[in-house]
């Protein structure tokens, strides 16, 4: 550690670092457009000049994402020099950027704007047209490149180098023809592309399945935790106007996935998006399931359990560490151990971030006691005994759809899910919220805790899982009454 | 404080009476005078191109509306009567509004949004009736928000004319003001190169 | 005629007559009432082009179904009885507001003897008696216990200072009036209106009429009438400002419009009397042998100058204070009348009664 001096104040520096980590790590706002934390830095934009002094020598401007930290360094990011510097190095990288923001999507995120705004170059003196390229250059499933809008810093293609070890981008052509191009014109591959459009600064690179859906600032944004694997990346949720969930991006942890998380996760929004959510309970009459009032479905999953005191109680793996409790605890009031729909790998694993097991709570619902069991084992304990309880959303979908379809009828099922099976074991449905209208605590593979949030409300008639299993407890329903 | 002296009245003013009558010859006399209601649905208001009516968005002269959905008026509307929802089109302008509301019960007729637009799409047009049978006919869709360019021309020039105004004038010092605040005041210099126009560094001298 | 009367069990003139008076009675009721509905419009009309408005226009030509219009919707809407109002009292005042009114008309005078279909049928009044100037009084006063009543009864602190501040003004200002009556009362002599009014009609000459004999008087009982009906500029009772409405802040649907039939009426009936007492009642200038349809029809166009006259003042004079009310009432209005009676009087013994030779 050394002591440089930051706009007056002292401050200690990893000098293994580049001085834009220092000052960003106490609060020192420096614009920059091509430094990444979590990429290599190649000082390409200039735009994170800053004046430093240094010894007995007059201030200088430096590029602050090159310049190391040294004893007794002396910085001023706000210097006139290095204000100026900044503006003029943003003129330039203004000259050929088009005035799209009205219809870019980056516009409400994008640091080119930000910094236009904060550092004041507002006019441009240029009076040649802007350099015409194409607008809409498809790179594979997941990307779309506007390469007007592109600055060159670079970050997408240091990250196919750096993070998947993949290189599948580089600059081409020469000047201000310069363009991000794939080798030979071929669509990127890999489970890792998304992350490209979070790393661009402008709205050159943007998610085929986000462009045009929304404005920014129109998201309403929520921490959470990515149940596509046990890695539990941390992430952010994204939901327009309390609606539709419009994008997951990854929030920086570097416990569990630094600054990146994979397309599977972040296009994972089919489940949480789905129509026709299973609201209030269905209840099976004589003419099959139909819609009752929640203590209806209630009673009628009591009597179920009073009825079978062997009634398997299996849940979901999206289950929280809280609402398995819940569940622990209902099966210790009956003497039964708890078991948990724990899939098998789905080949997605990656040496990167995905671990190719699709429970994402796996080691907390493990931790509290539950039993792991295959779907295939699941179905033929299912099919020997006479009733079970099924909890927690996607339940039906990790057991099986067809195999509790192929459930013959003397077995009573129980199940609280976001949609109902498709059965005829199925007695009783009663709709639960999914990950994103919920708050819980998931455990990752390595014993991290990262937490869910609710970010919208679950459709009307939609009740918690936790207090579904509370009016379960007979012992409560006594004391109400 | 303030010390109002009273008026001293003569014998004539004290008496009353005849300060009575003269009110109720000027009464009498405004009874025959021009009156200046205006009937209002016979003779409707003078409408100018400051008239700031209703807002409506601009179909351009090829057909295609001007709107890109950016969600500026949006996001500016503070009676959040606008709701845009964007999509992908095949023209050059990659993006349109998929769907474009303005409640009109809750629009407050302001004109941000006409002030936020940068591509020219939304104005304040002149019209001014709004009378329907329900709630929901009155937030209006945008085919019912669409209007050809040539019918509200006036109002588009004059806003124009307005924003001229403001571009040829000098930088307003706001942003040096920014940057007062992290402690750095900008030099005449750096000032001076922002003035971009000739009549900006021409209109310099009076300024100073 | 006479078939009908025999069966009835009366002479075939006693039928006539009691026709007559049902018919006369009718009309002159009628014709009260409607001087609300027309007054009104009138205020309206009159307080627009004040204001250089054009006043109702939309309801028939010129507005002239304005009042039609108006009636409909005061049968319709809501009677509203406020919670801890006393129910019979606050049904009973309206009534009480504007029957008065309706009463004391019974004793003007509209014209001489109507002659018709060549017979004499009287006077138009529906009353022709003796003591009218005194019945009219007595009967007029009690309109007071309306509005009273009004605000007693609505449970309302509004409506109360409104009542309580009516009765002080009507009782404060009926004392003018009735000494500045005095002063005609003893120039003519009588107390019959018709009699009065004939006094003034018989020559043709206009300055018969007691207002140049009387204009004091004259002056006197215009503003006191004002204070009677409770109209601008001592409209204390109602005084939007302070009082919300006044007595009347409670009242809703017709029970609201009665109060002001009552004003109007007591409006027409004020006119009518001062026209009676001092502008010659019927009488057609320089002609003093007019025909009584003509008589009529001046009598209504005097009455209809006063009637304006009413509603001229209350769109140009702000309201008094109430402090300024009791003061003009009891320091000026009172000594003046008072000293007009004693020069009347004193005129009288000196010089003996006019038309005397």
């Amino acid at each position: 550690m050394v002591k440089i001096t930051v706009n007056g104040r002292e401050i200690d520096a990893d000098p293994k670092k580049p001085l834009i980590a220092a000052c960003h790590g106490h609060d020192v706002d420096v614009p920059h457009y091509c430094y990444h934390p979590g990429l290599s830095t190649v000082g390409s934009c200039r735009m994170c000049q800053v004046e430093v002094q240094q010894g007995q020598t007059p201030g200088r401007v430096m590029v602050a994402c090159r310049t190391y930290p040294a004893e007794g360094m002396v910085v001023n990011t706000e210097s006139e020099k290095s204000h100026a510097t900044r503006r003029e190095c943003l003129e330039f990288l203004l000259k050929n950027h088009p005035l799209d923001c009205p219809i870019c999507d980056k516009a409400g995120e994008c640091d080119l704007q930000d910094f236009t705004y904060q550092e004041g170059q507002s006019t441009g003196r240029s009076k040649e047209p802007r350099r015409p390229l194409e607008k809409r250059h498809s790179l594979g499933d997941v990307i779309v490149l506007d390469q007007e809008r592109c600055i060159l810093c670079s970050r997408c293609v240091r990250f196919f180098e750096e993070v998947p070890k993949k290189a599948q981008l580089t600059v081409s052509s020469l000047g201000s023809r310069s363009v991000i191009s794939s080798f030979a014109d071929r669509p990127l591959t890999g489970n890792y592309q998304g992350n490209i459009a979070d790393l661009c600064p402008v709205g050159a690179l943007t998610l085929k399945k986000f462009r045009f859906q929304a404005r920014v600032w129109n998201l309403v944004k929520q921490a959470s935790t990515c149940p596509e694997c046990s890695r539990g990346c941390s992430i952010q949720v994204e939901v327009l106007r309390g609606g539709d969930v419009k994008r997951f991006r990854p929030r920086e942890n570097q416990a569990v996935n630094g600054w990146w998380m994979c397309d599977t996760g972040r296009f994972s929004f089919a489940h949480v998006n789905a129509p026709n959510r299973l609201a209030n309970a269905l209840v099976r009459g004589e003419q099959g399931l139909v819609e009752r009032s929640i203590e209806d479905g209630i009673a009628a999953v009591r009597a179920l359990l009073d009825a079978q005191p062997q009634a398997l109680l299996v849940a979901s793996p999206f289950c929280t560490v809280e609402e398995g409790q819940a569940i622990l605890a209902l099966a210790k009031r009956r003497g039964t151990t708890p078991l948990f729909v724990a899939p098998g790998p789905n080949g997605l694993k990656d040496d990167l971030l995905h671990t190719g097991d699709p429970c994402p709570n796996r080691r907390g619902l493990a931790d509290l006691g539950f039993q792991p069991i295959e779907s295939k084992e699941l179905a033929k304990q299912l099919a020997a005994s006479k009733a079970a309880v099924l909890f927690g959303e996607r339940v039906v979908e990790l057991a099986g759809q067809a195999a509790l379809a192929a459930l013959p009828a003397s077995v009573s099922l129980a199940v609280f899910d976001c949609h109902a099976p498709d059965a005829a074991a199925c007695t009783v449905a009663i709709g639960v919220p999914t990950w994103v209208e919920r708050s819980g605590t998931y455990v990752n593979v390595d014993g991290h805790k990262g937490p869910i949030s609710a970010v919208k409300a679950a459709p009307a008639g939609v009740r918690a899982l936790a207090r579904h299993l509370a009016a379960l407890d007979v012992r409560v329903e006594a004391a109400r009454s | 404080m303030v010390i109002v002296k009273r008026k001293e009245l003569s014998l004539l003013e004290r008496l009353y009476v005849p300060e009575i009558a003269r009110g109720l010859s000027i009464t009498f006399r405004k009874m025959f005078e021009k009156k200046i209601t205006r009937q209002y649905p016979e003779e409707p208001l003078p409408k100018t191109e400051v008239t700031r009516g209703q807002p409506r968005l601009v179909v351009k002269d090829d057909g295609n509306i001007a709107c890109v959905s950016c969600g500026l008026c949006e996001a500016a509307c503070p009676a959040y009567a606008i709701t845009i929802d964007g999509g992908e089109t095949d023209r050059p302008i990659e993006r349109e509004p998929k769907r474009f509301d303005i409640d009109m019960l809750r629009c407050i007729l302001c004109g941000f949004c006409e002030e936020a637009c940068p591509k020219d799409a939304i104005f304040m047009s002149d019209e001014l009736e709004l009378a329907d049978y329900s709630r929901e006919m009155l937030v209006y869709d945008m085919e019912k928000l669409k209007r050809p360019a040539a019918a509200m021309r006036k109002r588009i020039e004059y806003v124009h004319k307005i924003n001229d105004r403001w571009r040829s004038a000098p930088r307003p010092p706001m942003l040096a003001d920014q940057h007062g605040a992290h402690g750095h005041a900008p030099s005449a210099s750096t000032a001076g190169s922002h003035a971009s126009s000739p009549t900006a560094a021409a209109q310099k001298p009076h300024a100073g | 005629m006479n078939d009908i009367a025999a069966k009835l069990g009366m002479t075939g003139d006693q039928l006539e007559g009691l026709l007559a008076i049902l018919v006369r009675n009718t009309v002159i009721l009628i014709g009260v009432i409607n001087v609300a509905a027309v007054m009104t419009l009138v205020e309206r009309k009159v307080s627009a082009w004040m204001q250089y408005r054009h006043g109702p226009n939309r309801v028939g030509p010129w507005g002239l179904l304005q009042p039609l219009a108006d009636g409909v919707k005061f049968i319709f809407k809501e009677v509203v009885i406020p919670y801890g109002a006393n129910k019979p009292l606050y049904l009973l005042a309206p009534a009480m507001a504007a029957v008065p009114a309706m009463m004391t008309i019974a004793v003007i005078p509209f014209a001489n003897d109507v002659v018709l279909f060549g017979k004499n049928w009287g006077p138009l009044a529906i009353a022709d008696i003796d003591v009218g100037i005194l019945y009219l009084l007595a009967i007029g006063s009690m309109s007071v216990y309306g509005v009273i009543l009004a605000g007693w009864a609505s449970n309302s602190k509004y409506s109360l200072l409104g009542g309580l501040r009516a009765s002080a003004q009507m009782i404060s200002y009926e004392l003018s009036m009735i000494l500045a009556i005095l002063a005609v009362v003893a120039l003519a002599g009588s107390i019959n209106l018709k009699e009065i009014a004939a006094l003034q009609a018989s020559t043709g000459n206009p300055l018969d009429w007691f207002f140049f004999k009387q204009p004091l008087a004259c002056f006197l009982l215009l503003v006191a009438s004002f204070a009677e009906t409770n109209r601008h500029p001592f409209d204390f009772a109602e005084c939007e400002p302070e009082l919300v409405a006044g007595f009347n802040t409670e009242y809703s649907a017709m029970k609201w419009a009665i109060f002001f039939i009552g004003e109007y009426s007591a409006m027409a009936v004020m006119s009518a009397l001062s026209v009676v007492l001092f502008w010659g009642g019927w009488s057609v200038p320089f002609m003093p042998d007019a025909p009584w349809y003509l008589g009529f029809a001046a009598f209504l166009a005097k009455v209809s100058v006063y009637l304006f006259l009413f509603v001229w003042v209350r769109w140009t004079l702000p309201r008094f204070r109430f402090d300024q009310l009791m003061r003009i009432g009891w320091k000026v209005m009172l000594p003046l009348a008072l000293l007009n009676l004693l020069a009347t009087g004193a005129m009288l013994a000196l010089f003996g009664p006019p038309g005397a030779p």
